[in-house]
């Protein structure tokens, strides 16, 4: 799959791209939330999974994830992958239509593990 | 070289953030996440990356620490199949033939829980009240350790994405702390964990409607596998279901169980 990681952090980019990598997927970046609506609309690339990070500058994950239900530029899964881990977190992110939600830290099983997840909805 | 203050650190912060334990016998074992780490932030020695950590970690340290210093444990969920042939599939069917009677089902080889509560939540997402209020599940193991673990229903944040769907963290789990979260009480009170050896214990006759006895037949040899599945087909209630591991099967055993397929899911059922 195509997964675009959108997280200001190079270091979780470094580490999620390698685990993506070792498992046959391909993963691209976007460091806040407006560079990853710039990437889906050039639509160079098909993305098949966006992993999102809560916070970040300009655009955070759920200015991101109230964008997207607003324009609909995306209708690929939108995976939550943040250190903010309370059950009302959760709830929020869902009900802006994530499909998942991965809590830092974790490991690459379990990224793997929220992918299957998610291709069985797809 | 790793220093012993430097296997402290890092033994000490892991066991702090995941409940895992290198004893300082076992600093051996960490060898090659610290060295992992080293070239991850490309330093030059644990002694720098020591340095690093003790200086500040960040969240995003902290993650790629546990990222490297965690192995895999027990799944929510594991397989998915058999927990939806369970509730869509086979407990209709126990119900239908089994009316107004509580049903018990066994996790055979429970370990710290997960495919106990796991049973019992996709039991509770399916069912009407009524009908769940009449479901228990008894969970044994040979690790008193995984059991008290099981009773207690409390999981680390790694545990609960392990197989678990976010959905089902938020409506079956409460976080009692940032890295803890407990099972809810309506799931909690259907469970009973207790002691338990498949080789050498006394199994009750006639008991359950549903077994699952997963992986662990495949560690055993043929005489102790063909024990194993008579104990189980004796603890099975008639028409009761018994639940393999993806990879075991009964080809080859010779035993009472007849094997039944829901959908494309195998079951063996007593006869």
């Amino acid at each position: 799959m195509n997964i675009l990681i959108v997280d200001d952090s190079k270091a979780i980019y470094a580490m999620v791209s390698k685990m993506l990598e070792e498992g046959g997927h391909t993963a691209l970046w976007a460091e806040d939330g407006l560079r990853a609506i710039e990437i889906i609309k050039s639509n160079k690339s098909k993305i098949d999974v966006i992993l999102l990070d809560w916070n970040m500058p300009n655009m955070n994950g759920p200015e991101f994830l109230e964008y997207n239900i607003k324009e609909k530029i995306t209708s690929s899964p939108i995976v939550m992958m943040t250190t903010e881990n309370s059950p009302d977190a959760i709830k929020k992110a869902l009900s802006l239509n994530a499909a998942e939600y991965i809590m830092k830290p974790f490991t690459s099983d379990i990224l793997f593990n929220k992918l299957s997840l998610i291709e069985m909805m797809l | 070289m790793i220093r012993e203050e430097v296997y402290k650190f890092f033994a000490d912060y892991i066991y702090k953030n995941t409940g895992m334990v290198y004893a300082s016998s076992d600093y051996y074992r960490l060898d090659s996440r610290i060295n992992e780490l080293v070239k991850f932030f490309s330093l030059s020695s644990p002694d720098e990356l020591y340095s690093l950590y003790k200086k500040e970690i960040t969240l995003d340290m902290r993650a790629i620490l546990i990222n490297i210093s965690t192995n895999n444990e027990t799944y929510f969920f594991r397989d998915v199949k058999p927990f939806t042939t369970l509730a869509k599939k086979i407990m209709p069917e126990i119900m239908t033939l089994n009316p107004n009677e509580e049903i018990k089902m066994w996790s055979a080889a429970s370990s710290t829980g997960q495919e106990a509560y796991s049973m019992l939540m996709c039991l509770k997402n399916s069912l009407e009240d009524s009908a769940f209020s009449k479901m228990s599940v008894e969970g044994s193991d040979v690790s008193t350790k995984a059991l008290d673990k099981a009773k207690a229903g409390i999981y680390s944040g790694l545990e609960v994405q392990r197989g678990l769907p976010a959905q089902l963290l938020v409506k079956f789990f409460q976080q009692l702390e940032p890295e803890k979260w407990q099972i809810d009480l309506s799931i909690q009170k259907k469970a009973k964990f207790y002691e338990f050896n498949l080789l050498t214990g006394l199994f009750p006759s006639d008991k359950f409607h549903v077994i699952f006895c997963r992986n662990i037949l495949i560690y055993q040899d043929k005489e102790n596998k063909i024990k194993i599945l008579n104990n189980l087909s004796k603890s099975l209630r008639k028409g009761g279901v018994l639940i393999l591991g993806s990879g075991e099967s009964l080809v080859g055993l010779e035993t009472n169980l007849q094997s039944c397929m829901y959908d494309d899911f195998t079951t063996y059922k007593k006869i």
